[in-house]
């Protein structure tokens, strides 16, 4: 690691000799570690290869050449889980860091700084994968700009909080960029502003999680009534806090074996508790969800729909993946069984991509004459999009201090 | 679809009012269910 007094240069030599000290530490920690061709690595990386080929052929070409999507379905898999099933699961970034630094719970301390970091990737990646199945991807930017802000779409917020949340996370997570820097002084400042950063990112998550379900209000007569209620975005917003937890576990069960070895030995005694305690509100969250979905039954008079085939497959998502992994979610966490937790947390992660597909794709315009499936490019790219995520996440554990201990000097605890 | 349906909304307030407080005297038993083992 760079060891630097000049922690903020404060003339243009003292900034110039510490841009020249950063470049060839940057250039340094590009090149890989470990073994390079690895069963994962050689996997993945020809899908992330050939994914790139694939989004250059989109761009030049267009989505109709690379997707089925058409007018009749406008949103596909790209819309239905890049954007809406990644952005839920990025919700345990928003729970968690309301549990530490709100909350004060410091059982879930050791997690906290991969949880942040996975929820950045993922928005970065996901609003990333978004621009991809925009028509004018030159045009993302007018909410922003002007030019036409969109004030009465939903996506107008949507886009304000995609890029304000992406900055609050960036700026959580500074401060161990600047303990991989060696640079204490920026990493005061930078620490200083972590809980302002997390209370913005709080705020935000919660009307961007129910915005994201708001896009659907308008498509009444498109969606299955066992799907569309008017109280979308609040489903939206409840599933997200479970569906964050549930992905937090699984991260966090497959990150604490594959970089076993740069946790400290108390974090890893600590494992088992946080698991449980996360099942714990995964269970709480989710037993209000189903109380959520009943009343929303009730008051839609949903119950003249079940007896037909989508009333089936609502049943199905119901009782299949929300009713059984609650049910492991309590068994596991009254019994102290991480295991069942674990395998909990998977099926609500699956239900999470159930719903959000749902409501996308599987019951929109769920009686039209020609359906939409996607396309195998659009598989591809998604694949390459979650790759290309996990090789970024892996770079970044590696080489900053996220599952390991910060630096002796990183005093205070965030 | 270009049908117009109305769902009378008031029909169904008894049973969601029902709905409502069985949520909230179960998650207190909930609650304690789940901490039950730990205590």
């Amino acid at each position: 690691m760079m060891k630097n007094d000049l922690a903020i240069p404060s003339g243009r030599n003292e900034l110039g000799e510490a841009i020249n000290e950063f470049i060839p530490f940057f250039l340094q920690e590009l090149k890989p570690k470990g073994k390079i061709f690895t069963p994962f690595n050689v996997i993945s990386g020809a899908i992330i290869l050939v994914g790139a080929i694939l989004i250059a052929f989109r761009l030049f070409k267009g989505l109709g050449a690379a997707t089925h999507l058409s007018q009749d379905f406008p949103w596909g898999v790209w819309i239905g889980f890049d954007v809406m099933t990644g952005v839920a699961f990025a919700g345990g970034a928003y729970t968690l860091t309301f549990a530490v630094y709100i909350l004060g719970v410091d059982k879930y301390h050791p997690i906290i700084r991969a949880t942040v970091l996975n929820g950045f990737l993922a928005y970065v990646f996901y609003a990333g994968a978004l621009l991809l199945d925009l028509g004018r991807p030159w045009n993302v930017i007018n909410p922003i700009i002007g030019n036409d802000f969109g004030v009465s779409s939903v996506l107008f917020l949507v886009a304000w909080h995609f890029l304000l949340y992406m900055l609050a996370q960036f700026i959580e997570f500074s401060p161990v960029i600047a303990e991989w820097g060696g640079w204490p002084k920026l990493r005061k400042v930078l620490s200083s502003l972590t809980v302002g950063a997390v209370i913005f990112g709080i705020t935000l998550s919660t009307l961007h999680q129910s915005g994201l379900g708001a896009l659907f209000l308008m498509a009444r007569d498109k969606i299955h009534p066992l799907w569309y209620t008017e109280f979308i975005p609040l489903l939206f917003f409840v599933s997200s806090i479970f569906a964050g937890l549930s992905l937090v576990i699984i991260e966090g069960s497959i990150s604490h074996k594959v970089f076993s070895d740069q946790i400290p030995e108390e974090h890893h005694a600590g494992e088992k508790e946080i698991i449980l305690g996360l099942g714990k509100g995964c269970a709480i969250v989710m037993f209000a969800y189903l109380f959520i979905k009943l009343l929303v039954f009730v008051h839609g008079h949903q119950w003249k729909f079940i007896a037909t085939p989508m009333g089936g497959w609502f049943l199905t998502e119901i009782g299949g993946f929300v009713v059984l992994p609650l049910i492991m979610y309590v068994n596991g966490v009254r019994n102290k069984q991480v295991s069942l937790v674990r395998m909990a947390s998977i099926l609500t992660a699956l239900g999470i991509v159930l719903n959000r597909l749902n409501i996308c794709i599987i019951a929109f315009k769920w009686n039209a004459p020609v359906r939409y499936f996607p396309s195998w490019i659009e598989i591809e790219i998604t694949l390459a999009v979650i790759f290309l995520e996990i090789w970024v996440f892996r770079w970044v554990v590696n080489r900053m201090p996220v599952m390991r201990k910060p630096p002796e000097w990183a005093t205070n605890d965030h | 679809m270009e049908n117009f349906t109305y769902v009378d909304v008031f029909s169904t307030k008894g049973v969601e009012y029902i709905v409502v407080i069985v949520f909230l005297i179960l998650i207190v038993w909930y609650w304690n269910f789940i901490r039950d083992k730990e205590l």
